[in-house]
C-alpha cells in the first residue's frame, strides 16, 4: 500500500495542488482544514507524514497541531513538514518561544516556505519517509 | 549685606556674626531642599510622561509589525497558490485533464482578483492616513446615490437567497464627501449583512434624516458577533470566530476597518449591536449639509 501524506491547510487551492503533485508521484493523500480536524484524522488513521500549514484562520493552527502531536506518545514520531507563507526563519523562532533553554527543541522535522516547488517537496518527503 | 566688623577682643560680636551666618545657611539649605523636592516632583511627572509615550510608541510599533506580517501573509498565500496552480499545469500533471486545468486556472484568476482587491483596500487605507484634505469631496444627494446601488445589492442578495427590505424615503438629505468611498461604506455594510445571514433571511436597510444627520441602519438576522469580539471588529484582518472559513464565509476581514476609517474621515460615526445567532444591526450617522 502506498504511503500516505496528510495535507493540512485552510487554503483549498494549496491543498488541491499538493494532492495533484503527491498523487501524481504515487503517494496517497488525505486533507484537513485546520489543526483540530487534522488531529482527528491523525487519530483515526496515522499518516506516514504530515504537511502542516502554520497560519490557519482558527485557533487550532499549525503550532497548536504540532504541539498536540508531539506531546502524544502514540503520534509523536510522525514526521511533520511545516509550511509557512511568510518567512520560515521568523516562524521557526516563534516555535521556540517558551522552549529557549532547549537549543535542540524543534517540534517539526522540516520548515518549507510557500510557494513550494514540487521537486523540493518530493525530495524532502523522500528523505523523511522514502519512496511511495 | 556688608559683613559686620568686630574688634578682636569682642567675643559677643563674633558670636553674632556666626549666628547670622548660621541663620543664612539654614534658610539657604531650606530653599535648596525645597528646590530639590520640586525637581524630584518634576522628574516624576517627566518620567511618567516619558513612560506613557514609550508605551504608546511600543504599542504602535507592535501594531505596525503585526500589520506588515498579516498583509504579507494575505498577499503571499494567494500568490503562492496561483504559483502552484501554474506549476502543476506547466509540469504536465494535468496534461490529460483539460477540464481540471480550466477549473484551476479560473480559481487562479479569482485569487489574483482577491489580491488586487486587497491592494486597492490598502491603497485606500494609505490615502486616508495621509489625511482627509487629500480626499476629493462633493455634495452628494443620498436620495440618488443609494438607489443606484440597489441593483448590485439585490443581485448579491438573490445569489445568497436573502431578501432586502428597503426603507428609503424620498426626502433624504445631502452629505459632503467622497462619492466612491461613501458608496463603499454602504455597499460593504449591506454586503456583510447578506454574507452573515442564513439563507431565507431578510435584511432591512433604512435611511432617514434626523436633525442635522443622515442615519443609515442595516439590520440582519444572521450569525451575529460574539460579545467579547465586538470591540475588535474594526481591527484590520479581524474576523469573528463564527465568520471564519469553517463556516464557509469568504473574505479577509479588511472591510469593516476600512469602513470605520472612511466614516471617521467624513466626521461620521458607526455603532454595531449584535447578538450571537440572532443577528447584527449596524447604524451609521453622517453630518448633513
Amino acid at each position: 500500500m502506498a504511503k500516505e501524506v496528510l495535507i493540512v491547510d485552510d487554503d483549498p487551492d494549496f491543498v488541491e495542488t499538493m494532492e495533484i503533485i503527491l498523487r501524481g508521484n504515487g503517494y496517497e493523500t488525505r486533507s484537513a482544514e485546520d489543526g483540530e480536524e487534522a488531529l482527528k484524522k491523525v487519530k483515526e488513521k496515522i499518516p506516514d507524514i504530515i504537511l502542516l500549514d502554520i497560519m490557519m484562520k482558527t485557533k487550532t493552527d499549525g503550532i497548536w497541531a504540532s504541539e498536540k502531536i508531539r506531546s502524544n506518545d502514540k503520534l509523536k514520531e510522525i514526521p511533520i513538514i511545516m509550511i509557512t507563507a511568510v518567512n520560515k526563519d521568523s516562524e521557526m523562532a516563534k516555535f521556540k518561544l517558551g522552549h529557549e533553554e532547549d537549543m535542540e527543541y524543534m517540534p517539526v522535522n522540516v520548515f518549507m516556505e510557500k510557494p513550494i516547488e514540487s521537486k523540493d517537496l518530493l525530495k524532502e518527503i523522500k528523505k523523511l519517509i522514502g519512496k511511495p | 549685606m556688608k559683613p559686620k566688623k568686630c574688634q578682636v577682643n569682642d567675643p559677643e560680636c563674633h558670636l553674632d556674626v556666626i549666628r547670622e551666618w548660621h541663620g543664612n545657611l539654614e534658610s539657604n539649605l531650606t530653599d535648596l531642599i525645597k528646590n530639590l523636592k520640586d525637581i524630584r516632583n518634576h522628574s516624576k511627572v517627566a518620567k511618567r510622561a516619558f513612560s506613557e509615550h514609550y508605551a504608546k510608541t511600543v504599542e504602535l510599533t507592535e501594531a505596525k509589525t503585526r500589520f506588515t506580517y498579516e498583509v504579507s501573509h494575505e498577499l503571499k498565500a494567494p500568490l503562492a497558490s496561483v504559483y502552484n496552480i501554474l506549476n502543476v499545469i506547466l509540469e504536465g500533471y494535468l496534461d490529460k485533464d483539460f477540464d481540471k486545468q480550466k477549473e484551476l486556472l479560473n480559481r487562479a484568476k479569482v485569487r489574483i482578483n482577491d489580491v488586487i482587491k486587497l491592494l486597492n483596500d490598502l491603497l485606500t487605507f494609505s490615502r486616508l492616513e495621509e489625511g482627509t484634505k487629500k480626499l476629493e469631496k462633493e455634495r452628494i444627494r443620498i436620495g440618488e446615490m443609494l438607489p443606484s446601488l440597489t441593483e448590485e445589492m439585490e443581485a448579491f442578495a438573490a445569489i445568497n437567497d436573502i431578501e432586502i427590505n428597503w426603507d428609503l424615503p424620498g426626502n433624504l438629505p445631502h452629505i459632503y464627501g467622497n462619492l466612491e468611498l461613501l458608496s463603499r461604506v454602504f455597499i460593504n455594510i449591506i454586503h456583510n449583512a447578506i454574507k452573515y445571514s442564513n439563507p431565507g433571511n431578510t435584511v432591512e436597510v433604512t435611511g432617514k434624516k434626523e436633525n442635522n444627520s443622515f442615519i443609515f441602519i442595516v439590520k440582519d438576522h444572521g450569525i451575529g458577533i460574539k460579545k467579547k469580539e465586538l470591540s475588535m471588529i474594526y481591527n484590520i484582518f479581524f474576523r469573528g470566530e463564527n465568520a471564519r472559513p469553517e463556516h464557509k464565509k469568504e473574505g479577509m476581514g479588511l472591510g469593516l476597518s476600512l469602513v470605520k476609517r472612511i466614516i471617521d474621515a467624513h466626521g461620521g460615526s458607526i455603532e454595531v449591536k449584535s447578538k450571537l445567532n440572532k443577528g447584527t444591526t449596524v447604524g451609521v450617522s453622517f453630518p448633513t449639509t
